[in-house]
């Protein structure tokens, strides 16, 4: 079952034994954080969990910068740590390079399988290129998997009013009003999950699609929530990661995260079209104030993107956007751009069509993705514009907004995603 | 001796008669098979219809993108109605073909055997023309967002430049394969495709040059870390 896991991994998991927690860091050419990032795992490890028997594995995807090494290398001398029990139990360390598709899921499916062959009880994921993760994060992700019996513990960070706007625009808002449960962090990619959920990911055959790639978080977080798994989220302060983020093309991203998003609402649609409303999930820790970095946004080009995307697509979005929606994105790309705004609905109802179109192959999937990215670039520099004076609470307060906006119409995209089968039905009888 | 009437009326009648009751025959058996031919192509159509609704064969289409194609000539329906009546037009060709070689003569004989040899070319040269399409299509459509997503001015005409050009290859190969003007066609898409390309340079070169300039500088100058535009994660 686990035979696409290298021999000398198994050779070294048989030689460890079972363990009670995994923790798993992804990673690719992050040779500059993954230390920062081993030590403050160990540390927690070695504070929070003193009695388990745990292993840190690096998954790392062929990094050219000597990530491994840098894993390998790292120091993990407890004298500089302020710890006050002491470990049963070494902690393990393993860093192996992942086979499959090159990209985070296969790095995670690597981390799942070495979870069951441990037999581990709770495993977390933590991202290598975090600058602001603390020993208390494991914590706070494995505590209750491990003492509370959730099976899934997304993570709640601060982060600043600009970032995650994917996250904030499409997949946050999306996810609650789909699958009913507010997860504020669906993709944050830090994540604790029971040994049993860890199983069931690997029973999935989802590994040579964008899952394998930046899909991995959405689809981790949707499965725990349709699957019906015990969902919490804990809060982890701010976070911080490295500036660059290796090998992150924006439309690819895009692509992959949205699109993995689309393709769970077809695998699970007899759970989310019977969904009307969504509620607040368990949270753990203790919320509070932190500072996050400042970040700059170039608002006149994404403005120009997407008057580009509506200009020259038009023909594409022609052929499954409404015309109401259509005449709206038009109007958009027509103000001055210091009064940029796109609508809420009209976003929502955007976001809608295209899922439908998705569905029904109106075009090649991969086209129909790309074709987003103009106009989300453009909803991007709408919320900016917008949200330039506001606090961090008020920006919260307009994303719970947009979520309410995305919840009250989901009648139309149910009437789509019917609507556009009704359609195929009347072409088969009209001949 | 024959009178007059004898040969002016009589002996053509009989003659007339005579063709007549030989053709007839043929003739009604031509009539025959187009007429059985008309009810197996209706049948044809309608059950291939059926089939490839089925089968979902308008999904399967619209991934190539010849679906919008269809639906733009306003002739057809959907894919799956283009589908049965192409089927139902093969049908009818069978059936021209059987009706000519019901009518026996050796004009119509030689007509047939001429068709059926040039068969093969015939489909080869629709096969051509039809994945031209497909191709050209894909290609096109992944040329404009990839330009429109790295935000190129000139995106559509990018795209409507590998549309033409991969079209025109499956033009000259499908003509090619029909050997209709061969060396004309080769060498006409030699100079029309060299054309292209030179026109393409001289456009860039004079109308962009600053473009080409700022192109080749950050092709060829390693960025610099300030020139990072921002610190922005949209994950």
């Amino acid at each position: 079952m686990d035979n696409f896991l290298p021999s000398e991994l198994l050779a070294r998991l048989e030689e460890i034994g079972e363990a009670d927690i995994v923790v798993g860091i992804p990673s690719y050419n992050n040779a500059r954080t993954v230390s920062h990032v081993v030590r403050a795992v160990y540390a927690g490890l070695t504070k929070y969990f003193p009695e388990y028997k745990t292993i840190i594995v690096n998954s790392d995807g062929g990094s050219k910068d000597g990530t491994r090494e840098a894993v390998l290398g790292t120091e993990l001398d407890t004298d500089s740590l302020l710890i006050v029990s002491h470990p049963v139990h070494p902690v393990q360390r393993i860093s192996t390079p992942y086979h499959g598709l090159p990209g985070k899921g296969s790095a995670f499916r690597t981390i799942f399988a070495l979870a069951r062959h441990a037999k581990a009880k709770a495993c977390v994921v933590v991202d290598a290129d975090l600058r602001s993760i603390t020993p208390q994060w494991i914590e706070l992700l494995a505590k209750p998997v491990l003492e509370r019996e959730f099976d899934f513990i997304a993570p709640y960070y601060l982060r600043h009013k600009y970032d995650g706007t994917i996250t904030n625009g499409i997949i946050y808002p999306m996810t609650r009003a789909l699958f009913g449960k507010r997860v504020r962090q669906p993709i944050g990619g830090d994540f604790g999950f029971s040994g049993r959920l860890a199983a069931r990911y690997l029973e999935k055959d989802v590994w040579e699609t964008d899952v394998a790639r930046f899909g991995v978080d959405i689809w981790m977080t949707v499965t725990a929530i349709a699957e019906g798994f015990q969902v919490g989220q804990s809060y982890l302060g701010a976070k911080l990661h490295d500036a660059k983020d290796p090998g992150a093309d924006l439309t690819s991203m895009f692509r992959q995260v949205v699109g993995s998003v689309f393709g769970l609402m077809e695998t699970y649609q007899n759970v989310w079209q019977g969904l009307k409303s969504s509620e607040p999930v368990p949270m753990f820790g203790f919320p509070f104030e932190v500072g996050v970095e400042p970040i700059s946004v170039n608002v006149e080009r994404m403005i120009q993107a997407f008057s580009q995307g509506v200009s020259d697509l038009r023909e594409i979005y022609q052929g499954f956007l409404a015309p109401q929606t259509l005449e709206a994105l038009g109007n958009c790309a027509q103000q001055p751009h210091g009064q940029f705004h796109l609508q809420d609905e009209v976003w929502v109802h955007l976001i809608y069509e295209f899922a439908a179109a998705w569905q029904q192959h109106t075009f090649d999937r991969d086209h129909l993705l790309q074709s987003l990215v103009p106009l989300y670039l453009g909803r991007t520099a709408s919320f900016v514009i917008e949200m330039r004076e506001s606090s961090a609470a008020e920006v919260e307060q307009r994303i719970e907004r947009l979520c309410t906006v995305f919840e009250s119409e989901k009648p139309y995209l149910l009437e789509r995603w019917v609507a556009e089968v009704g359609k195929e039905m009347t072409h088969a009888k009209s001949i | 001796m024959q009178s007059l009437y004898d040969r002016a009326f009589l002996e053509p009648f009989h003659r007339l008669a005579e063709e007549l009751s030989r053709v007839t025959p043929v003739v009604m058996i031509v009539l025959v098979v187009v007429l059985v031919g008309a009810i197996l192509a209706w049948i044809t159509r309608r059950v291939v219809h059926r089939l490839l609704v089925l089968i979902r064969f308008d999904r399967i289409v619209a991934h190539t993108g010849l679906a919008r194609t269809l639906e733009s000539t306003r002739i057809f329906r959907s894919p799956a109605e283009f589908g049965a009546r192409v089927v139902a037009g093969l049908v009818w060709l069978l059936i021209a073909l059987l009706a000519l070689s019901a009518a026996d003569t050796r004009m119509t004989q030689e007509l047939v055997t001429r068709f059926i040899n040039y068969l093969p070319d015939l489909v080869t040269a629709a096969v051509v023309l039809l994945l031209g399409t497909v191709v050209s299509k894909f290609l096109a459509r992944s040329t404009l967002l990839a330009a429109v997503n790295a935000q190129w001015a000139g995106a559509r005409a990018l795209a409507g430049g590998v549309r033409i050009l991969v079209m025109s290859l499956a033009v000259v190969v499908a003509l090619e394969q029909l050997r209709i003007g061969r060396t004309a066609l080769l060498v006409s898409f030699a100079i029309l495709f060299a054309g292209v390309v030179m026109a393409g340079a001289i456009a860039f070169g004079f109308g962009a040059r600053d473009l080409a300039r700022e192109w080749l500088r950050t092709k060829l100058k390693p960025r610099a870390p300030e020139e990072e535009e921002e610190v922005f994660r949209h994950l």
